[in-house]
């Protein structure tokens, strides 16, 4: 099958500085892919790539059949990292000057604005001057700006950085409409979170090089721990019991009054799970989720003897989770 | 390169140009800076004219100047005599119209009452000298002491006509000798001829010739020649030229700019590519120029028409301008929209747009010595080379010998060779410099862009 953006071992710099280096990608048409990875992992440098805004030193890509992403820009919609508006235009013309770039007729767009203004919590807003609204409302603007010609390829780059999350609901609603008209999208987010909600496909960078290129299926096949949360119902509950049963490896103490309980290799957790509740009756007790974040830090930091690194690299990674819930 | 979307960008760039109240503004500001100067010069002039009071005092060694010079020393001789000058040098220039009501202006302008104080002929020198500088208390203040010689009105036998010493003390203004100097002419002549028995006003009369302006023959219709008209087209066109420029070039680098720092330019960039961007702009500015070109020609045209004028202005002038004012702000947008997309603020912007101001600005300065002789080796040499020759050429044209028509046609092959060029190496750093975020670029810079892409 034709895939929606090729990769073929693209490299490169910015003077000495190495932003992406021999990485190689296939977005299948209809995907949901999640490109992730911490600030400055050469995200976005893939993603002006791809859009043929930078040219790579060596390598080959092609976007929808063709050779650049120039041959195929109408088909294409593009949420940059850097959002920015004219000022002084009222948002319905801004809007439809952007689709009218795009190919798209000035009446098919005059009539879709607002609706997808109202889609993304602006109703009524075509009238009013871009430099009136916040900067959250903005965002959402432009996303409306990149989905308006109901694009073939959707890029989105860290569309959820600095929204609310009424807003990254809004926005999520409108990312899934896009996929279910059959659009590919390809997302890409340093909060790994939004990556695990989302997409169906993650490819990793990591310091401009391709560290993990996997269906989200499979990652979880290969990744799952085989852990449950369990929160005993009483504080000091015997829970020698569980370390007893048969599927379970290892009972760790967790958080708080909580305790991380491993099971043996081909246990299944959903069994686990009700054995444990019938003989320690629980507060809370749920299979553990993959994260991302660990399977990220567990390929980067390697099997052992990186601690320091593992750590450095998940205090920059919440660090950067912080941030956003600032923002 | 789709041409659709070069339009619209075109479009949407002259539009945001248009309706900004700042281009209203700058568009009625030049007409209304020069209206101003028009009507406020000769008031301010006049309001602050100051009326000079003071005492000449005068030893007549002949006897019979001092009350000649009584009479044309009046405020109301010095005036007259003023209006008689002005009017002569303004007839001789060949101003009309409103001239007599400018003269009755200028003349009020300069005010003067001297008042006569006449000392015996054995007067002591030395000590009128001293009464300059240290004037009586309760008296005047001292402008002038006069000495008229003995030989004066009559020369001595086989020589010529004597004259007078004319003293006065420091800081005296260049204005008040040279009212006292005519006072003493006329006076003295006035004397002269009174020996003869010859009337003054007879000879004033005899001795001059009304100066009558020329008349154009062009063809079946003839007019009276406006020589101001023909001294100011050069600079006219030279200015319309380099405001034109100016308008279009700036407002693409502002707005370039302003794309660049707001970050809406990588949206732009996936619809459209940067050679589109920089065309579609390139182009939405021309037209705002044109705009403005059309209308101050407009102006012009109407103005000229309604003085009857319009005859004095060969059309072809106006067709040239269009060529030469495409060429020249092909060539100039092209920079303006390279720097503006290199930089990431207006500020940054200054140091390298000053030099290519000054470029633009210099044959506006020569436009003086080039509309008068439009075939020096310097204009000549100017109008062939860029990016001046488009504005030296059209100045040379304008004025009174225009130069051969090879030589336009070769300014407008070297205008277009050299806008084709650096719309090229422009839009090499418009494509590098428009993400490039970060040191504010010097030209070697852009240079090193242009090479690399």
């Amino acid at each position: 099958m034709e895939h929606a953006i090729e990769l073929r071992n693209v490299r490169k710099t910015f003077g000495a500085h190495v932003a992406v280096d021999g990485v190689s990608l296939a977005v299948p048409r209809g995907a949901v892919y999640g490109v992730i990875g911490p600030s400055g992992a050469g995200k976005t440098t893939c993603i002006r790539m791809i859009m043929s805004i930078l040219f790579p030193d060596t390598g080959s890509l092609s976007v929808l059949g063709r050779a650049s992403a120039l041959e195929a820009k109408d088909r294409i919609g593009y949420l940059p990292e850097e959002r920015g508006v004219y000022r002084k235009m009222r948002v319905g013309a801004f809007l439809t000057y952007l689709a009218q770039l795009k190919g798209v007729s000035r009446e098919t767009a005059d009539a879709r604005v607002p609706d997808l203004l109202e889609r993304v919590g602006l109703k009524g807003t075509e009238r009013t001057p871009c430099d009136e609204l916040s900067k959250g409302m903005l965002q959402r603007v432009q996303f409306v700006g990149a989905v308006l010609h109901e694009p073939e390829l959707l890029i989105l780059d860290e569309p959820f950085s600095g929204l609310d999350p009424v807003s990254v609901r809004l926005l999520r609603d409108q990312v899934q409409r896009a996929h279910a008209r059959g659009a590919t999208i390809l997302l890409s987010t340093h909060i790994m979170a939004y990556a695990e909600e989302m997409c169906d496909h993650v490819f990793m960078i990591h310091e401009g090089r391709k560290v993990l290129d996997q269906p989200m299926a499979g990652l979880r096949r290969q990744f799952d721990p085989r852990r449950i949360l369990f929160e005993p119902l009483r504080d000091g509950a015997d829970v020698s019991g569980i370390a007893a049963m048969p599927d379970v490896l290892q009972v760790e103490p967790g958080a708080g009054n909580g305790y991380t309980v491993t099971l043996v290799e081909g246990a299944e957790p959903s069994l686990a799970v009700a054995r444990i509740a019938a003989l320690v009756p629980p507060a809370r007790i749920e299979i553990a989720r993959l994260r991302l974040e660990d399977v990220f830090i567990r390929i980067v930091a390697g099997g052992g003897g990186l601690d320091e690194a593992a750590a450095a690299l998940r205090s920059r990674l919440q660090a950067g989770a912080a941030e956003e819930a600032r923002a | 390169m789709s041409p659709k979307k070069i339009a619209l960008v075109a479009g949407r760039e002259f539009m945001a140009a248009v309706t900004n109240k700042g281009f209203l503004i700058g568009l009625l500001i030049m007409p209304a800076i020069f209206g101003l100067l028009i009507v406020l010069m000769p008031r301010l002039m006049t309001s602050n004219a100051t009326v000079v009071r003071g005492d000449v005092a005068v030893i007549d060694l002949t006897g019979r100047v001092a009350p000649l010079l009584r009479e044309s020393i009046t405020p109301e001789a010095i005036r007259a005599r003023l209006e008689r000058n002005i009017a002569r040098a303004l007839n001789a220039s060949g101003v009309s119209g409103d001239a007599a009501a400018r003269t009755g202006a200028m003349a009020r302008a300069i005010g003067a009452e001297f008042r006569l104080v006449e000392r015996p002929a054995t007067a002591d020198l030395a000590a009128e000298k001293r009464w300059l500088t240290t004037p009586p208390p309760d008296g005047q203040k001292p402008l002038a002491l006069v000495v008229i010689k003995t030989d004066a009105v009559a020369p001595a036998a086989g020589g010529s006509y004597g004259s007078y010493d004319l003293f006065v003390p420091p800081n005296t203004s260049e204005r008040v000798e040279n009212e006292l100097r005519d006072s003493l002419r006329e006076a003295i002549v006035s004397a002269r001829l009174a020996t003869r028995q010859i009337s003054a006003a007879e000879v004033t009369e005899m001795t001059s010739v009304v100066s009558q302006p020329s008349i154009t023959v062009g063809g079946d219709v003839e007019r009276q020649t406006a020589t101001g008209f023909n001294q100011a087209v050069p600079f006219v066109f030279c200015g319309l030229l380099v405001f034109g420029v100016m308008i279009g070039a700036q407002t693409l680098m502002t707005s370039t700019v302003e794309e660049k720092s707001s970050r809406v330019i990588e949206v732009l960039l996936s619809a459209v590519s940067p050679l589109e961007l920089m065309a579609g702009k390139v182009l939405g500015q021309m037209a705002v120029s044109m705009l403005v070109l059309a209308l101050y020609v407009g102006i012009g045209v109407l103005m000229l028409s309604s003085f009857a004028m319009l005859g004095l202005l060969d059309p072809w002038l106006i067709v040239y301008l269009v060529i030469f004012f495409l060429i020249t702000y092909f060539l100039f947008a092209s920079v303006f929209g390279a720097i503006g997309a290199a930089v990431n603020e207006m500020r940054e912007a200054q140091a390298l747009v000053t030099p290519v101001m000054l470029v633009l600005m210099l044959p506006w300065l020569l436009a003086a010595p080039v509309a008068r002789d439009p075939n020096t080796t310097m204009a000549i040499a100017l109008s062939f080379i860029p990016p001046v020759n488009t504005l030296a050429m059209i100045t040379r044209m304008a004025s009174t010998s225009p130069p051969p028509i090879w030589q336009v046609w070769t300014t407008i092959a070297v205008g277009l060779a050299a806008a084709c060029a650096t719309t090229w190496v422009a839009s090499k750093i418009f494509r590098v410099g428009l993400l490039m975020f970060g040191k504010p670029p010097n030209f070697a810079t852009l240079l090193r862009w242009a090479r690399q892409s």
